[in-house]
């Protein structure tokens, strides 16, 4: 009797044990692999704190729909291969829903294998076209412009500015630098604008004399550079000065930061780049009250967040809008095909400033501003509106 | 203490496992090889599949600069042509992963003797220059050959298949990989025992009275070349069939510094210590960053400090066996195998 009574019990729980791992769901999980070390990791160390405030956040606001989102990370170096090594440890380990990754190279050698075997919505420290194309790839997504879009930004600007001016590219030997190099030229064409020069240059480059002397051989009236962060733009600025030029200096996202203008010092009015995004200065917006009361609360003595930042901080922000119209979907957030579904909804999203009301368009979101350096406070003031690029 | 042991010709003498007490062992690393995509999950695999690309590599430069004495700063590019070899041949003219690796191999063999040919004038650091010029050159190419590489954008190609059966993932690749491993240093231990073996030696250790003594050295460190950049070219084709993309940033400068910190830290002059160099430089980093996600699990303030120092942990280890162990981790090695040879006796 005892022992009929002690294998009913033992049964009993072994049934509820079974229906309860059954049931339990997948929480909505989110890994990443950020460039905390290397060449990149002044974006890195700014995107993984962004991430975490933003999962911090929406914790503390109810989770997605009730559920505590996870967020788990790992060090890519900004290497491919230890990048992709951490991806797949983390994925093997914590099965996320949604990844984002340390770069167009990551993202490039990943892409196939997140369509065809991992499924998760997928971003990254990049904005190359190749991340943005819906019929290739649905999982993969930017949370801004490409850079194509962005060289389209600024030479719409310089077309208005100034119809047929002379114009270069100046951009580094990598695959970020040569991205949007041929769609570049195609664009300078039909806006009338003559590239009279391009220049080729390594990061971190210090002797540039020769690139600097052929801009001024050919009469170059604008400059845009493409796949530095600070360095060289700041020699090749501050030489041009010395060389008596009058180039007016522009860039894309990556360089458009407050690293670059405190380099440049009293030379910050030379420079004009593009951003998706408003910066953390900007105090009239409440998306960016908010970053700033959550980042005085948990970080007080962090004083300024990068752009960086806030492409990660929008991200995520993605991320948790679109788990939580996916969890509303049959077979919820755990279901891949409804993230795609619910990312690609979004229209006319609220994000407090941060952007202009987000609404996706084929995985990117098309929209940029001009911003212009202005040295007496060392910051970038907006100098055109929101750009919308679709 | 093994004891007895006494050979009666030369051939037995240049046996590669000498005793039935290694090929014991050998036997028991080659199950446990075959054993490992049956326990292992994709990470491992992952890992795996990338220890086995750098041994291949690694071997093909010992070959060239542990048993030849030619320094060589280009293998990262010879990698590169093997790669671009055989994304090309299977994505523009169709042929099959299988043809397309030995003929990876064959281009950057082809590639390694032609930049081998300054080795006929000089030596040493003037070498190692010459040789870093390829790095530069075929670097250039991959990026602005643009019809061909499709530069910056890259090739995709598809995963290697036998009829139906795909090799489309970690698990399955494995196989290809361990194949090509066993292959490789098989042929090279062979190799190091044969005349030609004992002829890149004989170069390396005095090329004017190797010359003297009748061993062509235009032959030779060209032999020595083209083995090299073979061995990189397989590596090379077989990376980009793994990641199923090539782009030109996989086969930069630094990828070169890592296969000669590879031989240097395995040991210069030896096979195993190729394979004991490309463990160590493959498998130390990723230990410490599962180490360094695991504090940094526990003390998540912490991150900033913990998780790049692992890169200062990594550094000291390299120097470290550098200091206490100038021959590298092979000499570790047998000095282990003596131990146990000679036990109880230590002399």
């Amino acid at each position: 009797m005892v022992k009929k009574t002690f294998i009913s019990v033992i049964s009993a729980f072994l049934v509820l044990g079974i229906t309860v791992i059954a049931m339990a769901e997948q929480l909505p999980t989110i890994c990443a692999v950020h460039p905390y070390t290397g060449r990149f990791a002044f974006a890195g160390i700014e995107g993984a704190a962004a991430m975490q405030d933003v999962v911090d956040m929406t914790n503390e606001a109810g989770g997605i729909n009730g559920k505590k989102l996870q967020y788990y990370w790992a060090d890519g170096e900004y290497k491919d291969d230890v990048g992709i090594a951490a991806f797949k440890r983390l994925y093997a380990q914590y099965k996320p829903q949604v990844a984002f990754g340390q770069s167009t190279g990551m993202t490039k050698a990943l892409g196939p294998e997140i369509k065809d075997r991992y499924k998760t919505l997928y971003s990254a420290y990049t904005f190359a076209e190749e991340a943005a194309n819906p019929k290739v790839n649905p999982y993969l997504f930017l949370p801004g412009p490409t850079y194509v879009d962005q060289f389209g930004v600024i030479l719409k600007y310089i077309a208005k500015e100034k119809p047929g001016a002379n114009i270069a590219f100046f951009y580094s030997d990598t695959e970020f630098g040569r991205e949007p190099i041929a769609a570049g030229r195609e664009m300078a064409k039909k806006l009338g604008l003559k590239l009279v020069a391009e220049e080729i240059s390594q990061v971190g480059g210090v002797d540039l004399a020769t690139q600097i002397l052929d801009m001024k051989a050919k009469k170059v009236e604008y400059c845009i550079f493409q796949g530095f962060v600070s360095n060289p733009i700041a020699s090749v600025v501050k030489q041009s000065k010395d060389y008596g030029m009058n180039i007016k200096f522009m860039g894309t996202f990556w360089s458009t930061e407050q690293q670059l203008l405190n380099e440049l010092g009293p030379l910050a009015g030379e420079y004009t780049g593009v951003s998706a995004y408003s910066f953390y200065y900007q105090n009239d917006l409440p998306g960016i009250k908010k970053i700033q009361a959550w980042t005085k609360k948990k970080y007080p003595k962090i004083q300024y967040r990068s752009q960086s930042y806030m492409a990660v901080y929008m991200s995520t922000l993605l991320f948790v809008e679109s788990f939580k119209r996916a969890d509303k979907m049959p077979g919820g957030f755990n279901k891949p095909e409804n993230l795609v579904k619910a990312l690609q909804s979004i229209k006319n999203f609220d994000v407090g400033g941060l952007m202009p009301p987000v609404t996706v368009r084929d995985n990117s979101i098309p929209v940029g501003r001009a911003y212009r350096g202005n040295p007496a406070t060392t910051k970038f003031d907006p100098i055109s509106d929101w750009i919308r690029l679709d | 203490m093994r004891s007895g042991d006494f050979k009666e010709n030369y051939i037995s003498d240049e046996a590669i496992f000498p005793s039935l007490f290694a090929r014991f062992w050998v036997a028991v690393l080659l199950v446990s090889l075959l054993l490992f995509p049956f326990v292992a999950n994709n990470h491992l695999l992952y890992i795996a599949n990338m220890i086995g690309f750098a041994v291949i590599g690694a071997v093909g430069l010992n070959l060239l600069t542990g048993f030849t004495g030619q320094i060589s700063l280009g293998h990262a590019a010879f990698i590169g042509v093997g790669a671009y070899t055989s994304a090309i041949l299977i994505t523009r003219w169709g042929f099959s992963f299988w043809l397309s690796i030995p003929l990876a191999g064959l281009a950057s063999a082809l590639a390694g003797a032609l930049i081998g040919i300054p080795s006929l004038r000089v030596k040493g650091l003037y070498l190692c220059i010459a040789t870093l010029a390829s790095q530069f050159i075929f670097g250039f190419i991959f990026v602005h050959w643009e019809s061909m590489t499709k530069g910056i954008t890259g090739i995709h190609i598809p995963p290697p298949a036998i009829g139906a059966w795909h090799f489309d993932n970690e698990r399955k690749f494995y196989w290809i990989t361990l194949f090509f491993v066993l292959l490789g240093v098989g042929y090279a231990r062979n190799l190091i025992r044969s005349k030609m073996g004992r002829a890149f030696m004989a170069v390396r250790d005095r090329d004017l009275a190797a010359e003297i003594m009748g061993i062509n050295l235009f032959r030779y460190k060209l032999s020595a070349f083209a083995i090299s950049s073979f061995y990189a070219g397989v590596t090379g084709a077989l990376l980009v069939n793994f990641l199923k993309v090539v782009v030109p940033e996989q086969f930069s400068f630094m990828v070169c510094i890592e296969y000669l910190a590879m031989i240097i830290v395995g040991g210069l002059g030896s096979v195993i210590g190729s394979v004991f160099g490309a463990v160590f430089m493959t498998l130390v980093p990723e230990m410490l960053s599962v180490l360094s996600d695991i504090v940094k699990e526990a003390a998540p303030e912490m991150a900033s400090l913990i998780v790049p120092f692992k890169q200062v942990v990594f550094g000291f280890l390299i120097v470290s066996f550098l200091i206490f162990e100038p021959r590298g981790l092979v000499e570790i090695w047998n000095r282990i195998k003596k131990f146990f040879l000679l036990w109880p006796f230590s002399y």
